[in-house]
């Protein structure tokens, strides 16, 4: 909470002992379950559930690439890269449209815009197979691409909406005065502005792409193009799981999104800010 | 942005060429194309084998795929509604008829008519599933299995148990032994109702060694219910007397799999005195144990489940080779159906598992641990009446699954639940 | 015009499968059958629905459990925890940058490993919350949290809260981080406490924020399979079954696609009278700005 009256002096209050407390088991309670993980994946197989400790290995790394694990980390990353980059841009055109122009229909297109996110994903499977059957799309990279933009661009156009409704519009008419077409208003004024929206917006993305599961089982189905997450789940056999492996391909497709997050985690705070200010 | 718009193009034309150039490279080669997709944990073993028939069959190249099982069966489905799916396909005991029916499966009358596979198709086991009323064959019966229990010798020797239980009631009774004298768990079964759960084979076997079934035949040709929900109430109540009484955990109501880790990280540790399983998890059981604990002496044996008054009875189970109507080299898919199903396959690649071939099955050394099996096999029957029927296997074992859930729970009453299966298979029959 | 590309993948994405999906309704597809189509039959698809004994149930922990639960509880500790984040305390000790990090992991953890990391937490025999409850003596017996009735619905919330907290919170933060230091100092002066602070200044500025996470979470949650599924799937029993995984069961496990296309629609046309609804009574002003 803002407080105005700053203290000079390091004076540790009992307020401070309350909320250091907090703080610390909040810590605890988000850090735990990623760090078990981590911790699962070194131990040998088999010994995760047995308070045993088995020792320190990398086994479970070296056999789960030695598998061809790293070629689904591949996959993963080329449909992913591809579909957030293609999707964070027609989200922002089209927010950008949606913000500054009005057109007949304009409601309607909203409307089919948010519609699609008002149903269980689950139902969709069956007549997009059927439609990517009949379009030869099984087992392709450009289908995959093709789904994961459909299932980002709703949240993101919402997204950008809110970012760009902070941004006022006598920016745009001042630029239009000075001659700019709507493309040079787009790219010279508004996407510097818009930067770190843009930024949580793909974050955002990406994140959903890389964790699907339901759309990748359904069609990929050549190992040499799976995902991800259809690797971490093979690793569950019928009769059992070799944990082990199970906990490393975890933190293998945990890490990758940290790493990203990382860099960039001052930005969303901000993005979101300008998102959630103006609604 | 139109750097950025220029990459992604570029980025999209060179996908796009990659893709033509692995689709005209595909024209224009020789080879036969095969995919067989196989879905157990021996795929390594299996390429080896699969390179093998490549070497001997040149001209046929084979891509292995795999699926999880729980997964298997509505995707392939999906895939002949629209004419794909692999050539060969690794499928359960009770599906090739409905999927044969349902346009997906090549009838491979024609084959078998021609060659003699592996000494005659009746040298088989259980072909009548794989065969409909009209006579169209739409499998080769690959391997077979089924249940039994697995005692911890040691435990039952503390519990003062001589003489291994023959019955329900002193199974019952065994268990409860263990954990009153050495406080073990007993008999810990999964108890959980998710899909592909055990509680659907425990549920049956207990039926059917009493005589009663869910589906039978019936006097006038079709099919009838074979059980009173009093029946099924009391099945109810027995197995849920084991978590009541204390000596199966608790935590048996969540969990579904025979192959869960509570229950095996509970046999290794010497924790839990009865379980139950399939023979390839059992070899994978004797395998961690003899890992962990090298050179001691193996604690496990097998026996089969209790008989009650028609004695004792478990379903045989087992898993199917099947070729893909829309298939476009049958003929070479046929040559990879009968390479796996030979002798070789069994004794170097896929170890795991017994061969659906009454030949073959004589020549097996099941050895002590696995006597259980063997026994257990001689006295295994086909799903039979409920494969023929209209009825779907695979929706029962989950209704059932979690009607009995329902009732341990408590959220209905074990007469409740006996009345909601005979509902429900009446609904099924029809 | 520029809109194209969007509404093309929109339309054959979204559109044709909802028109497939609602045609299907009234048949009695089956997987078994895709090629050849389903029988029409008519609004009995969704009259079994209403007249199946489980629909209550079904209703009460989709809307109950799954959705208003956890959508209160995330709002509630998010504002709670971005006061936190925000406090003067943690500027003091220098702690905000790594707390806030610290939130980025749950969030960046694919809800699979989440739910396995979980369940081991929670498991009777190995996972660190009952032997923390049995070393201090809050039980004498280790909890079964996923076969008992009463514990497992808090089970999947918290999965639920811990995967997603950090997306509520920062959203909060950034909001609070934007309320003008005049509004309170003017509080002050009028002789204004901390609490009186909260209820009438900073609680009625995250009022925009608020309206929109909660139209967000509620229709994720609400439409939301995996979490259930895949911690419990539906069990023990039918207990925890929510609407999405019985459409879920019914067509990808009983094969009845057209039952299942036919609750698929009706949870559309659920979220579709809510957003309505939303839009009139609660959010009329903030979206109006855009529409």
């Amino acid at each position: 909470m803002a407080n105005i009256h700053k203290k000079k002096t390091l004076n540790i209050t009992l307020r401070d002992i309350v909320l250091l407390t907090i703080t610390g088991i909040v810590m605890i309670f988000m850090l735990y379950p990623a760090y078990w993980v981590f911790y699962g994946s070194f131990k040998k197989s088999g010994s995760l559930f047995s308070s045993e400790s088995f020792g320190f290995t990398f086994d479970n790394y070296i056999k789960l690439f030695e598998s061809g694990f790293g070629n689904y980390i591949l996959n993963s990353l080329f449909i992913c890269l591809l579909a957030v980059s293609i999707s964070t841009v027609i989200a922002v055109v089209t927010a950008y449209i949606f913000s500054r122009k009005n057109f007949r229909g304009k409601k309607w297109v909203m409307s089919t815009v948010l519609a699609g996110q008002m149903f269980p994903w689950i139902i969709l499977i069956t007549p997009l197979f059927i439609m990517f059957a009949s379009l030869g799309l099984m087992n392709s990279y450009t289908g995959m691409v093709f789904i994961y933009i459909a299932i980002s661009i709703p949240f993101s156009i919402y997204l950008l909406l809110g970012y760009l409704q902070s941004i006022p519009k006598e920016l745009d008419e001042a630029a239009t005065i000075d001659g700019c077409s709507t493309f040079q208003v787009l790219w010279k004024i508004i996407y510097p502005l818009i930067r770190p929206g843009i930024v949580a917006t793909a974050t955002y993305s990406f994140i959903l792409c890389w964790s699907d599961y339901l759309f990748a089982l359904a069609f990929l189905t050549k190992t040499s193009v799976k995902t991800i997450p259809l690797g971490l789940s093979q690793l569950f056999g019928e009769y059992g799981a070799d944990w082990g492996a199970v906990m490393a391909a975890s933190a293998v497709t945990t890490l990758p999104v940290l790493l990203l997050f990382l860099p960039i985690q001052s930005k969303i705070a901000s993005g979101l800010a300008s998102a959630s200010v103006k609604g | 942005m139109k750097s950025k718009a220029l990459i992604l193009l570029s980025g999209f034309m060179f996908v796009m060429f990659v893709m033509l150039a692995g689709w005209t490279s595909n024209l224009f080669s020789a080879d036969i194309k095969l995919v067989f997709r196989f879905n157990d944990p021996e795929a390594k073993e299996m390429r080896e084998a699969l390179d093998v028939f490549e070497k001997n069959n040149p001209g046929i190249k084979v891509e292995l795929q795999t699926i999880a099982w729980g997964n298997s069966r509505d995707q392939f489905l999906r895939e002949i509604a629209v004419g794909e799916g692999p050539d060969v396909v690794h499928i359960a005991f009770v599906w090739p008829k409905d999927m044969g029916n349902a346009g997906g499966l090549r009838p491979l009358n024609d084959y078998i008519k021609n060659e003699n596979i592996h000494g005659g198709f009746d040298t088989f086991v259980a072909t009548e599933l794989t065969t409909n009323e009209k006579g169209d064959i739409y499998g080769i019966p690959w391997t077979t299995d089924t249940w039994a229990l697995v005692y911890n010798k040691d435990l039952m020797a503390q519990a003062g148990i001589s003489k291994y239980p023959t019955s329900w009631p002193e199974l019952k009774n065994a268990s409860k032994m263990i954990h009153e004298k050495t406080g073990k768990t007993g008999f810990g079964f999964p108890m959980g109702s998710a899909k592909g759960n055990t509680i659907w084979f425990l549920a049956n076997y207990y039926w059917w060694s009493n005589g009663k079934a869910l589906v039978k035949y019936d006097s006038n040709g079709g099919y009838k219910v074979g059980i009173t929900e009093n029946d099924i109430a009391e099945s109810i109540e027995y197995f849920h007397s084991y978590v009541k009484d204390g000596h199966s955990p608790e935590l048996m109501l969540s969990i579904s799999t025979a192959s869960d880790p509570a229950i095996i990280e509970a046999l290794l540790s010497g924790e839990q005195g009865i379980a139950m399983m399939p023979p390839n998890m059992l070899r994978q059981l004797v395998e961690d144990f003899e890992t962990r604990n090298p050179g001691k002496a193996l604690p496990f044996v097998t026996k089969i489940f209790p008989g009650g008054s028609a004695g004792s009875k478990t379903h045989l189970g087992g898993r199917t080779l099947g070729i893909n109507s829309h298939s476009k080299n049958p003929e070479a898919s046929w040559k990879l159906v009968k390479f796996l199903t030979s002798e070789i396959i069994f004794e170097k690649f896929y170890t795991k598992q017994f061969p659906a071939q009454k030949v073959l099955l004589k020549n097996i050394t099941f050895g002590p641990s696995l006597k259980g099996y063997a026994e257990q096999l001689a006295l295994a029957r086909s799903w039979g009446a409920y494969a023929d029927s209209p009825a779907q296997i695979g929706s029962m074992w989950n209704k059932v699954g979690r009607i009995f859930g329902d009732a341990f729970i408590g959220t209905i009453s074990s007469n409740e639940a006996g009345m909601d299966v005979i509902k429900m298979v009446e609904k099924e029959l029809k | 015009m520029m809109l194209a590309p969007m509404m093309a993948v929109l339309i054959s994405f979204y559109l044709y499968p909802t028109f497939y999906n609602l045609y299907n309704s009234f048949t009695d597809l089956s997987l078994l059958g895709l090629k050849k189509g389903g029988a029409y039959i008519g609004f009995d698809n969704y009259i079994r629905l209403f007249q199946d004994k489980a629909f209550g149930r079904l209703l009460w922990n989709t809307f109950f459990w799954l959705t208003f639960v956890s959508v209160s509880l995330r709002l509630v500790l998010g504002i709670l925890l971005a006061l936190l984040l925000n406090s003067e305390t943690l500027k003091k000790f220098k702690l905000t940058g790594i707390t806030r990090l610290s939130l980025l992991v749950p969030w960046a953890t694919p809800a699979i490993v989440a739910v396995i990391a979980w369940r081991f937490m929670l498991d009777p025999r190995e996972g660190i919350v009952n032997q923390i409850l049995l070393s201090t003596g809050m039980v004498d017996q280790p909890i079964a949290f996923l076969s008992k009735i009463y514990t497992v619905w808090p089970v999947i919330i918290i999965i639920i809260i811990w995967n997603s907290l950090p997306l509520v919170t920062m959203s909060y933060l950034a909001s609070l981080q934007s309320i003008p230091e005049t509004l309170y100092e003017a509080a002050e002066i009028d002789g204004a406490n901390d609490l009186q602070k909260f209820f009438h200044i900073t609680l009625p500025q995250l009022m925009p924020t608020t309206l929109v996470l909660s139209l967000l979470l509620v229709v994720w949650t609400f439409n939301n399979f995996v979490y259930v599924w895949l911690t419990t799937a539906a069990g023990p029993g039918s207990y925890t079954n929510v609407l999405a995984t019985e459409v879920f069961i019914r067509g990808f496990i009983d094969f009845e696609l057209g039952y299942s296309s036919a609750i698929g629609m009706m949870m559309a046309a659920m979220m579709a009278l809510f957003g309505m609804f939303y839009y009139h009574y609660l959010a009329k002003k903030e979206f109006s700005e855009i529409i």
